[in-house]
C-alpha cells in the first residue's frame, strides 16, 4: 500500500551526487529511487543509518541527507505535461525497516522540478567538528 | 685502551622466501592526449571538477553505492571529447561534475541566462537537458560534436 501524501521521505546524498555547490539531478532519475521514511525512522538515527549502510569510505561519503514531503512529490509529478503519478511504496529491508521506494521512472527533466523541492540536512553540528 | 666492536646478530631473520626482489621504481606517463584532455578538463571545469574526475575514475570500484558501476570507459572519452569541443559560462560557479550509478558522469553547469544545462555521458550514449526549453534527450556518441558546439556558451 503507497504511502500517505503526509509522509515525509529521504535520500541519501554522498559524494557522489554532491560537490558542495549542487546537487546531482541522476539523485532522482530513474526507476525504483531508494527512500527512507521518517515516520518508521527519525532523521537524527538515519545519520548512523546511512553512515553504516550507504556509505562507503574512504572515498564515497554521506554529506547530505535530502528530504522531501511524499504529497509534495505527488503534487510536482502531476503538473508535468503529460501527468506522472508518483508513489512511495513501503519495501522494508534487514538493515533498514524504513526502506521504500518510488517505482515510477524519473525523467532528467521531472528530477530537475524534485530538487529545489528538496530539504537538505546538514550533519548534526557535533558531527562537523 | 683498544677498542672492540662485537657483531651481534639481528634479533629477526627474514626467511628467504617471503623476501620480494627488489622493484626499480617505475614513472607511469599518461598519453600526450590524456594529458591534453586533464589539461581541457582543469582549465575549462576548475580544479575541483578534475580532482572529482579523478577520484571517480581511480577509486569508486565496481558496487560503490546503490550497486554503483564502474565508470564506463567510453563514458569518459565522450565526456572528455565533449568538455575539449565546449565552452562554458564564466561565472561564480564553475560547471560540476558527478558520478552516476550506471557508471556514467555527468556534467552539470548554468547557460548564460542561469538555466541549468546537463549532460550525462553513459557507456551506450548521451543525455542531455536544458531547462530553459525544459528539453531532453539522447544522442549517440557520433552526434557528440554537435551537441557540444549546441550547448556552449
Amino acid at each position: 500500500m503507497p504511502l500517505a501524501p503526509t509522509e515525509d521521505i529521504v535520500r541519501a546524498v554522498c559524494t557522489d551526487k554532491w560537490d558542495g555547490q549542487r546537487l546531482s539531478p541522476s539523485l532522482f532519475v530513474g526507476e525504483n529511487i531508494s527512500v527512507s521514511r521518517l515516520a518508521i525512522t527519525a532523521l537524527e538515527e538515519h545519520w548512523d543509518l546511512f553512515r553504516e549502510h550507504v556509505e562507503k569510505p574512504p572515498r564515497r561519503h554521506l554529506m547530505l541527507i535530502a528530504e522531501i514531503n511524499v504529497g509534495r512529490l505527488q503534487a510536482i509529478g502531476g503538473k508535468e505535461d503529460p501527468a506522472v503519478e508518483l508513489t512511495v511504496e513501503p519495501r522494508p529491508e534487514a538493515w533498514n525497516p524504513a526502506h521504500a521506494e518510488i517505482p515510477q521512472k524519473i525523467t532528467r527533466g521531472l528530477a530537475n522540478k524534485i530538487l529545489p523541492e528538496l530539504k537538505l540536512h546538514q550533519p548534526p553540528a557535533s558531527e562537523q567538528q | 685502551m683498544p677498542i672492540s666492536v662485537q657483531y651481534e646478530r639481528p634479533a629477526y631473520e627474514l626467511v628467504e622466501g617471503l623476501r620480494e626482489p627488489a622493484q626499480p621504481l617505475a614513472v607511469s606517463r599518461a598519453e600526450p592526449s590524456g594529458w591534453a584532455r586533464q589539461a581541457s578538463v582543469l582549465r575549462k571545469l576548475g580544479p575541483k571538477a578534475w580532482v572529482r574526475v579523478s577520484l571517480f575514475r581511480n577509486y569508486f570500484a565496481s558496487g560503490w553505492g546503490e550497486n554503483g558501476r564502474v565508470l564506463s570507459p567510453r563514458a569518459l572519452d565522450a565526456f572528455f571529447r565533449f568538455v575539449e569541443g565546449a565552452t562554458f559560462p564564466t561565472g561564480n560557479r564553475s560547471p560540476s561534475v558527478f558520478l552516476t550509478d550506471r557508471g556514467g558522469i555527468e556534467l552539470c553547469w548554468e547557460d548564460r541566462n542561469g538555466s541549468p544545462v546537463q549532460v550525462e555521458f553513459t557507456g551506450g550514449g548521451i543525455e542531455y537537458y536544458e531547462a530553459a526549453t525544459d528539453e531532453e534527450g539522447v544522442v549517440a556518441f557520433d552526434g557528440l560534436a554537435h551537441l557540444s558546439q549546441r550547448l556552449s556558451a
